[in-house]
């Protein structure tokens, strides 16, 4: 492959399977000697389980449970507070007690009614307003972070102040609604179980099986099914039924196929962590900021799981794309006796952003400037210090993104026309509102090079084919087709000489999981490297194998308990701006226009990145407005998609987009991450425009119907 | 018995009337390009023909389509129709995680069968019942405009 | 093994009143709602009770035609057929095309969403305000309901268990000179079950109030509507006078009784259904549809 620009759009690796249906995702995998699982759930929020009696079960028919688990009873993920399956104390609603397998699965589901389990029920907590009450409570913080300027010295500037600015804004559930519900199947084989199914992380899963199963490591293989979309709800969440399908084959020494109902889905998977976010500003006269202090409350639901690298990302976007004088933050992760919540595309990023963007456009208000002026008075510079006394050290070009986006969405007149439409029309108000927005790629801190240490392999074979040799999923965001593009252009081979199969951690080297934008530019970046090194010993019909291991950008180390160094190796950048029209009768609100646009570095493939930037933006943009989930006693209210409501296609308008070129030296080609950054500034920007177009501020998202109407 | 056609053969089941069309396609016809998605009619991604009208195979009990023609994914597979849809949806970039995509080619197909030149409404209108969480449905938009012109002529022939 | 299910698909409609009237049978017609209404989990067919009765194919129930100014309509019409057919006035085309989606619209029914009697039915507000009436069919005959009468609680008909709601019909509706409004209000642009429905109809005769109607859903067991209040509004001039106004909504006011639940509160759908009557009354002319 020799593109002139590797941003020349290629067809997708996956593309026939795909439109034909014909390619198989799990569920519509049957093996030999397969039988059916299903979870018997806690009905409570919080107890003790007492006694559990089980019915007489048919021939073929049994239950697997804890004793039936060979290694420790938890789900490895970072803390072991997670049980498999829960045979002492139940923490949500929901959580797995016990599997029921057998052949049948309506035989399954009456015996799921006919297990009766006894429980000592305590009090919950349910909201995250009352695990803030009780937060000094042992076990309900299970993560916390504090950094920043000196609380001394911000106390002194706030006495100078002309005004202190205190806000609180709050953020609700977000639910993934990948198309393909969850579903794991466990291969019963003599002397292994292989576990295949819909997931981002093979080697998260292939841990967790070591620990479950207590066994070694040729022992458990993973292997990825075709991913209907993940969106982080198959990240870490996985695990769980990875381990439940692992030890319930090894149990009955059946296959063990586990496929999520959606209704069950919506109820007991990971969710975007609800926060509390509060600000406290000091100001001048001129409504100059002079310092600000943030506290962050995320929601963690009943077990820590990923929480604690949510809540730092959060922190790392507190101040958003601004230099802030004297800034100070500090974050909680508390639990709640509900779902757990976990990862999803921006993790932690787009409670702080929607928080950020929110308070700085209120704050402007104070100084007379239009919002975007005001913010773009605080807008990062390169060489500027980060909140975390990182640096930015690679060139930022919010400037001009934020100058053609004006343009290109004709800002000014809009306004001016705007406020004529809304003094003329009584039902109807249009408004317009902006979003400026940043997120880093890769892991955190110093997670790549001390966590995860990714290696990838090529193997070359005798017909001079290459097939990457790497642990990440595709699941939807088209990697099949962009990493395969990286190497065939490096090595200047036909696209279709270049193969990536399916992963299996039989097959494949741990090159890390498929999360944090990190799989472009750091797993790229590694093929790149491999894919030159095996041209530069290239030899024609010789088997040949490359590897690749992670090497560390030069930064300012990072260090967690401080929170201070380099939290990211390199930021992408992003400017939104939406136009809505509210009902002042039924508080509906419809998007009309939306424009955009991204620097990540350099597009891998135009046509990829514009999915991304759609997709991304459509949830972005309903998580600001449109989606909305509840919990009420510990119970997910919502549990099915239209209750819930994500964006049909009569939702979503067609969006303006442009890509800005800035390559990254260690990225492939200059390439960045690209897939959480498009979602985040869909939030605050609908909210600027709903703000705008009712003359109001709200302190919250989703703004619905119910929020707008009440503030009216 | 319950005797239909299925992607123009004739079958017969002795499922229970109430067994959901979706079921019978997958299990006792293992045809997996119906997938299951909600199961309550609200994403579309298990969308059929039932007599040449796209409809939700997961809330059809089969009692009701004795004697009807049922048509799948992998009814049109062949078609000249298809062709143009996979490659419009390949070009315009409409596929990304997949598991929407059978069911909004059928959708897409009985839109331009009904409306040959469909407006960028009625296409949004065409796919309304089509759930896609990834692309945000701009492209897929994109792509059934691209069939519309890629196929001139071709939609509203058997 | 799963207990067997008895379900019958006669050709002729007299087959099935006769079957019905042998033995209580779940009706079935496009099944939209029954179905998910009695899904089981994954992999598993509903459980309907049963024997259950099939009838969206029956040409008797299919017919749509006009008799002097009313207009009878089959109960087994799709929403698709009825988009489709001339004879079915705009305003409920527009009502229609808000139901669900083209999958759902190509199978769904009229007599389904009224035998359905949900609180949220889409087609019932509308139905109210156009007086409809049900043609009930059974082996001894025919008889005739107002949908209000028949419509009796949240997914509570009064059907006799040997009957088939066979027409519904909307009197005097191709009558000129009516205006009619139907606003849904859902969470979403399509695919949405409703939070508040709307519906109005007022005619205007020498810029007096002749006839005025309105019927509000979602925000009660049943359809909202109060024959007593509309009449206050008789013989009033257009446009309403603000008093005439404020007195009809603070009557609304009074009883329309909503509830809080996962789609919305009980709050907004009080505050937008009085919003949505007050935009209506306190249009400035009206024109005709």
């Amino acid at each position: 492959m020799n593109l002139k620009d590797i941003s020349t759009s290629v067809p997708k690796k996956d593309h026939s399977g795909k439109v034909s249906g014909q390619l198989a995702y799990i569920s519509d995998v049957k093996v030999e000697n397969m039988v059916y699982g299903v979870l018997v759930r806690s009905p409570i929020a919080y107890g003790k389980i007492k006694s559990i009696q089980l019915p007489n079960f048919p021939e073929g028919y049994e239950a697997v449970g804890a004793e039936q688990i060979p290694g420790p009873n938890v789900v490895k993920i970072i803390q072991e507070d997670q049980p498999i399956f829960a045979n002492e104390w139940v923490n949500y609603i929901g959580e797995p007690i016990l599997m029921l397998v057998g052949k049948e699965l309506d035989i399954l589901y009456r015996l799921l009614n006919e297990v009766k389990i006894e429980f000592d029920e305590l009090q919950a907590i349910y909201t995250l307003d009352d695990a803030i009450q009780q937060k000094s409570a042992p076990g309900v913080t299970m993560a916390s972070y504090e950094f920043g300027e000196n609380l001394d010295v911000i106390s002194t500037i706030e006495q100078g102040a002309h005004k202190i600015i205190e806000e609180e804004y709050s953020t609700g559930y977000q639910e993934h609604v990948y198309l393909e519900p969850q579903g794991m199947l466990g291969i019963y084989k003599d002397d292994e179980i292989v576990v295949q199914g819909s997931m981002q992380c093979l080697y998260y899963i292939k841990n967790a099986l070591i620990s479950a199963l207590a066994c070694g490591d040729d022992e458990v293989r993973v292997v990825q099914s075709p991913t209907g979309g993940g969106f982080g709800g198959k990240e870490e969440f996985p695990s769980m039924m990875a381990c439940h399908v692992a030890v319930a084959a090894n149990a009955v020494k059946k296959s063990v196929m586990l496929v999520f109902d959606r209704s069950e889905d919506m109820v007991v998977t990971t969710k975007r962590h609800p926060a509390k976010i509060k600000y406290r500003t000091a100001i001048d006269e001129e409504g100059n900021i002079l310092s600000m202090c943030v506290d962050v409350f995320l929601d963690g639901g009943a077990n820590a799981g990923l929480s604690s690298v949510v809540l730092q990302r959060a922190l790392l976007n507190s101040a958003g794309v601004y230099k802030i004088p004297h800034f100070h933050a500090k974050g909680y992760v508390l639990k709640t006796n509900t779902v757990p919540n976990g990862a999803f595309r921006g993790f932690g990023a787009p409670q702080s952003f929607a928080g950020i963007e929110s308070h700085i456009g209120h704050i402007s208000k104070l100084s007379k400037l239009d919002p975007l002026d005001y913010k773009r008075k605080y807008l990062v510079k390169q060489g500027d210090p980060t909140i975390t006394k990182g640096q930015f050290r690679d060139p930022i070009l919010m400037e001009d993104m934020i100058e053609d986006l004006l343009n290109a969405s004709d800002f000014k007149s809009k306004k001016g026309e705007f406020q004529r439409f809304n003094q003329q029309n009584l039902r109807y108000k249009k408004g317009i509102g902006t979003s400026l927005f940043l997120h880093g790629c890769g892991f955190t801190g110093s997670g790549e090079r001390d966590h995860i240490k990714a290696t990838v392999k090529l193997v070359k074979s005798r017909d001079d084919k290459v097939l990457l040799k790497i642990s990440n999923s595709d699941m939807g965001q088209g990697i099949y087709t962009t990493l395969s593009k990286i190497v065939a252009q490096a090595l200047d081979l036909p696209f279709d000489r270049v193969l990536y199969p399916d992963p299996d951690t039989k097959e494949v080297p741990d090159s890390g999981p498929t999360v944090a934008s990190r799989t472009t530019m750091i797993v790229g970046k590694l093929l790149e490297r491999a894919a030159k090194k095996l041209k530069a010993q290239w030899q024609p019909g010789v088997e040949q194998e490359v590897v690749e291991n992670y090497v560390h950008r030069e930064m300012i180390p990072w260090d967690e308990k401080t929170f201070t160094g380099d939290a990211y190796p390199a930021y992408s950048w992003g400017v939104n701006i939406v136009e809505v029209e509210v009902d002042t009768l039924t508080g509906n609100v419809k998007l009309e226009k939306v424009y955009a646009n991204y620097e990540v570095g350099k597009v891998i493939d135009d046509r990829i990145m514009k999915g991304q930037i759609d997709g991304g933006l459509a949830q972005g943009l309903a998580y600001g407005y449109l989606e909305k989930m509840t919990s009420k006693e510990g119970r997910i209210q919502q549990k099915s998609i239209s209750d819930y409501g994500p964006p049909t296609s009569m939702d979503v308008v067609s969006i303006e987009s442009k890509v800005f070129d800035n390559p990254y030296a260690d990225g492939p080609y200059g390439a960045k991450g690209a897939g959480e950054l498009t979602l985040i500034g869909g939030a605050p920007a609908v909210q600027a425009a709903i703000e705008d177009a009712l003359q109001t501020s709200f302190q919250q998202i989703p703004i619905t119907p119910e929020v707008i109407i009440e503030s009216l | 018995m319950i005797k239909f056609t299925l992607n123009g053969r004739l079958v017969e089941t002795d499922a229970p009337p109430t067994a959901r069309l979706l079921d019978l396609i997958r299990d006792e016809f293992t045809l997996i390009g119906t997938k299951e998605g909600c199961g309550e009619g609200e994403c579309g991604a298990c969308s059929v023909f039932v007599n040449n009208h796209l409809q939700n195979s997961c809330l059809i009990p089969i009692g009701s389509i004795d004697g009807t023609d049922v048509i799948t994914i992998e009814g049109i597979m062949e078609s000249e129709q298809f062709k143009i849809l996979d490659e419009s949806y390949s070009s315009a970039g409409g596929v990304q995680c997949g598991y929407c995509i059978p069911g909004m080619v059928m959708a897409s197909a009985a839109l331009l069968s009904k409306n040959p030149h469909p407006s960028e409404a009625e296409i949004r209108e065409g796919i309304s019942g089509n759930l896609c969480r990834c692309t945000g449905y701009n492209m897929i938009v994109d792509a059934i405009n691209l069939a519309a012109k890629k196929g001139d002529g071709l939609w509203q022939k058997k | 093994m799963a207990e067997k299910i008895t379900a019958y698909r006669f050709d002729r409609l007299d087959q099935t009143l006769s079957q019905l009237n042998k033995e209580n049978c779940s009706i079935i017609a496009g099944g939209t709602d029954v179905m998910v209404l009695h899904k089981s989990r994954r992999g598993v067919p509903p459980k309907i009770p049963n024997p259950v009765i099939f009838i969206d194919h029956l040409s008797e129930l299919k017919r749509v035609y006009q008799n002097q100014k009313d207009l009878h309509i089959g109960a087994c019409c799709t929403y698709s057929e009825l988009l489709e057919d001339p004879l079915i006035p705009l305003p409920l085309k527009n009502a229609i095309k808000t139901i669900a989606a083209p999958a759902i619209r190509n199978r769904g029914t009229l007599g389904g969403n009224i035998c359905n009697a949900s609180p949220a039915g889409d087609t019932l507000p509308l139905l109210y305000v156009y007086n409809a009436k049900l043609l009930l069919r059974s082996v001894n005959g025919d008889r005739v309901v107002a949908i209000s009468d028949f419509i009796q609680g949240v997914r509570r008909v009064g059907r006799q268990h040997n009957e088939i709601l066979v027409e519904i019909i909307l009197p005097s509706v191709l009558e000129e000179g009516s205006h009619v409004v139907f606003e849904k209000v859902g969470n979403r642009n399509a695919d949405a079950i409703a939070k508040v429905g709307f519906a109005g109809l007022i005619r205007v005769n020498d810029s007096r109030v002749e006839d005025v109607r309105f019927a509000f859903g979602a925000v009660g067991p049943t359809m909202v509507r109060s024959v007593d209040i509309e009449k206050k509004l008789l013989g009033k001039p257009i446009p309403l006078a603000d008093s005439d106004v404020a007195e009809v909504v603070a009557a609304f006011d009074k009883i329309i009784r909503p509830i809080d639940d996962q789609r919305s509160t009980a709050i907004y759908r009080k505050k937008v259904a009085l919003n949505l009557l007050r935009y209506f009354l306190s249009s400035k002319q009206y024109q005709p549809n």
